[in-house]
């Protein structure tokens, strides 16, 4: 059974409910966001708290925040119900708005950076069933593509494949320029995982992949591990955990396995890093974590039964109250 | 914004939310006639499919029906069980009730209606379901008839009492969202009755008693039991009222918005707080009944919308019913209305076209209907998000199996401070608890006991031989030992032999008196030689038994047959005829005795000619050992003699060829592929220290792709390789990208478990793969270490693993330690500026070699290899003697001058980076040292070296073999070479170039001893005394030195040579949990020397502080016994609270239980010493 310790307990001073806590790729920044509109960054390095930014300018709850990789500087974005993406830049210790994208019509639900390989791309799925693909060009330019329709009535999330080249599983040496394909995948209300590709600089539905019975309430594609296999988890309304794994290197077979039907709407999936633990979230409050067993099997090893830490807080709390 | 269209005037009914996919049922509606005038009816029912990204519905199925609808409810009746997919119930106009089956609907079958019944008198008007029980549900009618349908009895509905006064229609029925047994039911005059049905009777009346509202709609609170709204239809009162039961005198809320009469009103269950109401103004609102706020207003149609209705399933979704023929299904996340639009338009148009009743041949003409914009529209989502968007909990996994999660509390919670938890997430717990003993063990050096530990608790047999061959490797005679694994011991063969022989008497050489081991071994060849000589000198006399007979008359036949020829030829000194006469009349002992006399050739040929002529099983054996020619044997030999094969190597083999032939054994057991015999192959490698093939074959044969598999690799790769380096002095570097993977591979499952520090510390250091770098750097900031800009490959110790281009020094402690979190933001930025300063003055003379340094800790700094910007592909090792220590205090490094400071026997002020190197006893012999300067910049010594000494050295050593490519291997622009470019001549000193040699092999496979070998007559120096070793650096390098197996028997210079404390100091250190001894004793021995005043005392002082080295030097080799060194730390302890006379005590303890020779060296020293302490009183 794996151990599961709360190591920090970041008091956020949100005033409203928080809809994401991400940390940085080193994993010694936190960011979160919340109802209240706001963007919070936060230095937890050793076990400590200290607020580096407090993000004003969303005009509407703020859904998901995502950092970028290091290598292009400390940038944050985040999307909001305002309709909103903002990429927000860290210079000279100063955190500021980089850029502001307002192409969609609706709650811009989710934002995923592109794997480092790929640059600074952005990609943004909305509730207007649009995605939008934000290329940074360099001289604070932008370009923008955008699926519309990709999502009929919305688009809940979206992930990007790790860079893999097609055909080859073996890592490129430094400096040779690999011929990566990008690809990512969608989840919306239409029930529907979508992969899309880009080809000769057009997105394209690559495939649709269909199981759920409800909203799709967020997608994961994990990380790759060096194995020829591709593997994304999809989470729903519907309650339903499936992961969708591709062992064929031109990436159309798709095959599917039930990870678990729970009883209320899962909101969230996240893949460890090494890509061996699925992290689930549930309606219920309940954190599970999964494990394929060699035998391909998914079981899960941990109720984290809300982080412990939940627990004692609301002890305090009630101490507080009394 | 609208997203989907049918075009129907219709009753509507949503499929149950627990009902995939989503289902619209549309039941021709009552008192509403289309364009058609027609009047048949008919239940359909759509799909919503939005894989279809047209507005089209798709009609999954319909039957056509005997009466229109006024009411249309569809149940989860049955649901849960099998593939049912409920009931639609239907209230006609006529009073009938109708139960229909959606899967008969669907599939097109026959009998759809599964119940039906006349009891009501009028148009059944109100038909809701009980949430708690799906087969209960409430219909109401004309008359104030309500009637509570059971669908398991279906014709014999109840009443919840008696009719209400007076008697009126009753336009809505809806049972309490919370408590089962409450209905409540209105009618027009607006007056609302709550029924109990457990009393069958109601139990209050609503009224505002303004007599104006007109009841079309109530619905219950789908969260709070009590609260109920009411929606009025009367355009003189066009309101919802909100009532709360618990103060039903008047309405709690009042939301007035429309401006003419409300048709219908929805409560969303998935968000209590979003009510719609469509009213006779047009208008679709949605309201916060909680608040009384407006928060959306649909983009309608310029039409009557009799009945909207929240979709149960999708959330986000509501249909209404308009009377222009429109069934419009809506979301209320807003976005773009664009192309839809004219598909819109032609729909209607094309409906219209194709549906000519009355076959005028004329379209007619188009109805009122909303004829869309071509612009597209922004349709905006509410204005507050709804809960179903607002996640409220989340877990991400980040960086180091760390895991953030948060949720937000309930409502009643919301003092509660928002928190986010960050958890670390562990797994592999057994993983990590191996690979911290495997850490613990490589820090410690405690491998000895950590093999054993390994073999005890072995899982089966081969894994025990695996740990017993890599237990061996640590122990002295190695190869002895092997060949006791393999079955063969000397001492119980030598009892077989002397039985076998008959005699009592052993042979010479016996016993197991450590120290004549090695010399056993040196002449263990030349023991079985005459071994050998002696039973066939026994057969010899058996078959010659004449000759003692003739002594005494010597006779010489000189006649014609075979003997007389012989001896002829003997007389003329023909030995080669002699022998070509004996071996062709079979006398092979005279051939072969005949052709000793007579020269090596003969010799040669005699006993390749006889051994041609055997054929039994041992002559293939005796031969390879006579010829030396082992390459047969592993070639040759059956796999199943592979033990015997590899005694034989043991036993005889040259150290420069035993590891290959160990490996060409190995390779061939390898091939066959069981996995058996890649054990066995295993074992071979193990012999022969060849970690690439070791590591090749067990992947062959074990998956290693779980973190147990692969710990199970790593331990005994590392444990190899330790063995490895400590037989040979020096770091070992494998370059094998097989490894390497396993490495990588074994760093990530590290990361993943939080191990960090460690999981960087098995990462190659120099790889190609960008991955690697990647993960090296991340690993690195991970740590908390982010705010230096450099990339940590360069300024951590580099890893031992796959790596070739470390110090020596630092590569074995590379290996063993794990820096402390957190040394390097302070250490790196002390060395960078260290490495811009010009080159400090270096004052030689300053130093006295042989007194201790009193502040040992200082004096194995890093070695700077962590200096930023160090080329990873950097071949090159540092200068000798650059030890590291991984805890070091950074602010005590002395950065450039510390390498040589590593030399026990200093005395250095701490601060002063004024280090000379020639006391070094580190230092490798060299017939000139001079000082390196305290400006040799870590990695960059070596060429600063090549390019000075040769030219401005005073004493340019002869330039080796190796050393030209010594400073090739360094690349220009190290971290040393701006430093380097400074230093002036006088301050650069050549390096040792006898040492150079051995440091700037080809980073390929690294075997050959880093030390250099000393020739056999060579007698090292007494430790420390000399601050210029005088070994001759043209010294021919030993042949051997490629490929020098453990233990080899004709090897015994190498066994002694590790004894040498000038081999070693420079390259080992001591290990950190000894380091106090060293600190203690020497700091014991300054303070004695400070207050000693006496002559006598000093000279005494001076002699511990050499003699005391060579403590150090078995520190740092790790043999001493674990009872030796808890009597040492002991003895340390009584020091530093300077309790003498307990410290003599625990002396007296550790002398009288220990093997004496293993103590010798340093334990009266240390005896002396504290005498002396003690009488100082220091």
């Amino acid at each position: 059974m794996p151990d599961v310790s709360v190591i920090n307990t970041v008091d956020t001073s949100h005033e409203d409910m928080i809809h994401d806590a991400q940390m940085d790729y080193y994993g010694t920044r936190l960011a979160t966001c919340s109802s209240d509109r706001s963007v919070k960054i936060f230095d937890v390095k050793n076990g400590g708290q200290i607020l580096v930014a407090d993000l004003r300018g969303h005009e509407g709850p703020v859904w998901q925040v995502a950092w970028a990789h290091p290598t292009y500087g400390n940038i944050l974005a985040s999307c909001s119900y305002d309709r909103k993406v903002v990429i927000w830049k860290e210079e000279n210790g100063t955190w500021d708005k980089m850029y502001k994208y307002t192409g969609h019509n609706s709650s811009v639900n989710s934002i995923c950076w592109g794997p480092y390989d790929f640059g600074l791309i952005l990609a943004c799925g909305s509730s207007d069933g649009a995605i939008s693909i934000l290329t940074y060009t360099g001289d604070g330019q932008w370009d923008i593509k955008k699926i519309n329709n990709a999502h009929t009535i919305g688009c809940n999330a979206v992930s990007w494949a790790p860079a893999v080249v097609p055909g080859s599983l073996i890592d490129q040496p430094t400096g040779q320029k690999p011929n990566y394909v990008k690809r990512f995948v969608s989840g919306g209300c239409d029930n529907l995982v979508k992969l899309w590709k880009e080809e000769d600089g057009q997105w394209k539905e690559d495939q649709k992949l269909e199981a759920h019975s409800d909203w799709v309430r967020d997608v994961g594609w994990a990380p790759s591990i060096g194995l020829p296999t591709s593997s994304i988890a999809s989470c729903s309304q519907d309650g339903r955990v499936f992961i969708w794994t591709c062992d064929d290197p031109s990436g159309n077979t798709w095959t599917t396995k039930l990870l678990h039907k729970f009883n209320d709407v899962v909101w969230h999936v996240s893949w460890s890093i090494t890509g061996n633990i699925l992290a689930v979230s549930g309606g219920d409050n309940k954190l599970t974590l999964w494990k394929e067993s060699v035998d391909g099997q998914w079981a899960c090893i941990s109720d984290v039964n809300k982080g412990q830490g939940a627990v004692s807080s609301i002890a305090d709390g009630q101490q507080n109250e009394q | 914004m609208r997203v989907k269209e049918i075009l129907r005037t219709a009753t509507q009914a949503w499929s149950p939310a627990a009902h995939h996919p989503a289902y619209l049922a549309l039941g021709t509606s009552a008192q509403q006639l289309d364009a058609t005038f027609n009047t048949t009816a008919a239940l359909e029912i759509f799909e919503m499919d939005f894989a279809d990204t047209s507005m089209e519905m798709k009609l999954r199925g319909s039957i056509s029906t005997t009466h229109r609808f006024h009411s249309l409810l569809w149940v989860a009746y049955g649901m849960g069980t099998g593939r049912s997919s409920g009931r639609l119930i239907g209230g006609g106009e006529n009073g009938t009730l109708t139960v229909y089956s959606p899967e008969m609907i669907l599939t097109g079958q026959d009998g759809a209606i599964t119940g039906q019944s006349s009891k009501h008198t009028g148009p059944v008007r109100a038909l809701d379901y009980n949430p708690f029980q799906s087969n209960l549900l409430a219909s109401g009618a004309n008359d104030s008839e309500i009637y509570i349908w059971d669908l398991n009895s279906f014709s014999n509905p109840m009443t919840p009492g008696t009719k209400s006064q007076p008697v009126e229609d009753v336009s809505v029925v809806a049972w309490n969202r919370q408590v089962q047994h409450i209905l409540a039911s209105a009618g027009p005059s607006g007056r609302a009755v709550v029924w109990d049905l457990r009393k069958n009777e109601p139990i209050i009346k609503i009224s505002d008693h303004s007599n104006r509202m007109h009841c079309s709609g109530m619905l219950w609170h789908p969260e709070v039991a009590t609260q109920v709204v009411l929606a009025s239809e009367d355009d003189r009162m066009p309101v919802i009222q909100m009532w709360d039961l618990r103060f039903a005198t008047s309405p709690l809320r009042v939301l007035e918005s429309h401006t003419r009469g409300i048709l219908s009103v929805s409560w969303s269950q998935a968000d209590p707080d979003l009510l719609l109401s469509s009213a006779k103004d047009n208008r679709i609102l949605c309201w916060n009944p909680n608040t009384g706020e407006i928060i959306y207003e649909l983009p309608t149609a310029n039409q009557w919308c009799f009945d909207v209705q929240w979709c149960p399933r999708n959330p986000a979704l509501l249909s209404a019913a308009s009377f222009d023929g429109h069934i419009n299904v809506y979301s209320v996340m807003g976005g773009c209305l664009e192309a839809q639009q004219y598909s819109t338009s032609d729909k209607i148009s094309a409906a219209f076209n194709t549906s000519d009743p009355f076959g005028t041949g004329h379209t007619l003409p188009p109805l009122q209907v909303p004829q869309p914009t071509a612009t597209s529209t922004i349709i905006p989502p509410l204005r507050t998000p709804p809960k179903w968007v607002r996640r409220p909990l989340g877990a991400s996994f980040a960086f180091g199996g760390k895991l953030v999660t948060f949720e937000n509390q309930q409502p009643s919670h919301q003092a509660l401070p928002r928190q986010v938890y960050v958890s670390q997430v562990t797994t592999e717990t057994e993983f990590l608890q191996r690979s911290r003993e495997l850490q613990a063990t490589l820090q410690s050096g405690a491998f000895v006991s950590y093999c054993q530990s390994k073999i005890s608790s072995a899982p089966c047999e081969a894994e025990q031989d695996i740990w017993r061959f890599l237990l061996v490797n640590f122990e002295e005679e190695a190869r002895v030992k092997f060949l006791r694994l393999l079955g063969f011991s000397k001492d119980e063969l030598n009892k077989k032999i002397s039985s076998s022989l008959g005699k009592g008497k052993l042979p010479n050489g016996h016993g197991l008196d450590v120290s004549d081991l090695a010399e056993k071994m040196q002449n263990l060849c030349t023991q079985r030689e005459d071994e050998g000589g002696v039973a066939a000198g026994t057969s010899a006399t058996a078959d010659l038994g004449h000759i003692p007979q003739e002594k005494t008359p010597f006779h010489i036949p000189v006649s014609a047959d075979m003997d007389g020829l012989i001896s002829q030829a003997l007389l003329v000194g023909n030995f080669e005829g002699a022998v070509e006469l004996c071996l062709n009349d079979g006398r092979y002992a005279e051939a072969i005795l005949l052709s000793i006399s007579g020269g090596e050739e003969l010799l040669k040929k005699t006993q390749q000619r006889y051994l041609n002529k055997q054929t039994n099983s041992i002559s293939m054996l005796i031969s390879s050992v006579v010829m030396q020619n082992w390459r047969d044997i592993v070639q040759g030999c059956e796999l199943d003699n592979w033990k015997e094969a590899l005694a034989a190597l043991l036993t005889y083999a040259n150290p420069e060829d035993f590891s290959a032939l160990c490996d060409i054994l190995g390779s061939r057991l390898e091939a066959v592929g069981t996995e058996k015999s890649c054990l066995q192959a295993c074992l071979c490698y193990i012999c022969s220290g060849n970690i690439h093939k070791l590591v090749e074959c067990w992947i062959s044969q074990k998956d290693c792709s779980c973190p147990l598999m692969l710990e199970d690799l790593v331990e005994k790769v590392m444990v190899l390789q330790k063995s490895v380096e400590r037989l040979r002095s020096s770091e070992v570097t494998v370059k094998s990208s097989v490894l390497e993977d396993k490495l990588i591979q074994y760093a990530r499952v590290l990361a993943s478990q939080g191990s960090l520090e460690t999981a960087l510390s098995y990462l190659p250091e120099k790889s190609d793969k960008a991955t690697v770098q990647r993960l090296r750097e991340r690993l690195f900031h991970a740590q908390g270490a982010g705010a230096f800009a450099q990339l940590p490959s360069y300024s951590k110790p580099p890893t031992g693993g796959a790596s070739a281009q470390t110090a020596p020094a630092t590569t074995t402690n590379a290996v063993l330690s794990t820096p402390s979190q957190g040394q390097y933001p302070s250490a790196v930025p002390t060395q960078m500026s260290q490495l811009g300063q010009p080159a400090i003055p270096v004052i030689p003379t300053t130093h006295t070699p042989g007194v201790p340094c009193p502040t040992n800790r200082p004096v194995y700094p890093k070695y700077p290899a962590t200096a930023p910007g160090f080329p990873p592909s950097q071949p090159e090792r540092a200068p000798l003697g650059f030890t590291t220590g991984p805890n070091l205090p950074p602010s005590s490094l002395p950065a450039p001058a510390s390498p040589q400071s590593s030399a026990p026997g200093l005395i250095m002020p701490v601060p002063v980076p004024t280090m000379p190197p020639l006391s070094a006893p580190g230092f490798l012999p060299s017939k000139s040292m001079p000082p390196v300067p305290p400006t040799s910049l870590p990695g960059g010594p070596v060429s600063m070296f090549s390019g000075i000494t040769q030219t401005q050295s005073p004493a340019p050593p002869p330039p080796s073999t190796a050393f030209p490519s010594a400073g090739a291997g360094y690349p220009q622009g190290g971290p040393g070479a701006p430093g380097t470019k400074n230093i002036t001549a006088s301050a650069v000193a050549p390096p040792p170039t006898g040492a150079r040699e051995g440091w700037n092999d080809p980073p390929a496979i690294r075997v050959g001893p880093r030390s250099k070998k000393v020739p056999g007559d060579y007698m090292p120096p007494a430790p420390i005394t000399a601050p210029v070793m005088s070994l001759p650096a043209d010294t021919p390098l030993p042949q051997d030195r490629g490929q020098v197996p453990p233990g080899a028997p004709q090897e015994p210079s190498l066994q002694i040579l590790q004894q040498l404390p000038a081999e070693r100091v420079e390259q080992r250190e001591i290990p950190s949990e000894h380091m106090i001894l060293k600190t203690t004793f020497d700091s014991l021995v300054q303070r004695c020397q400070l207050a000693a005043t006496d002559p006598q005392t000093k000279r005494k002082l001076d002699d511990s502080s050499k003699r005391i080295s060579s403590l150090y030097e078995k520190l740092r080799d790790q043999v001493l016994s674990p009872s030796i060194l808890a009597g040492l730390h002991e003895i340390s302890n009584c020091m530093a609270v300077r309790n003498y006379l307990r410290g003599l005590e625990v002396h007296t303890q550790v002398v009288s239980s220990s093997n004496f020779s293993e103590i010798s060296a340093f334990m009266p020293v240390l005896k002396v010493l504290m005498t002396i302490a003690n009488k100082l009183g220091v």
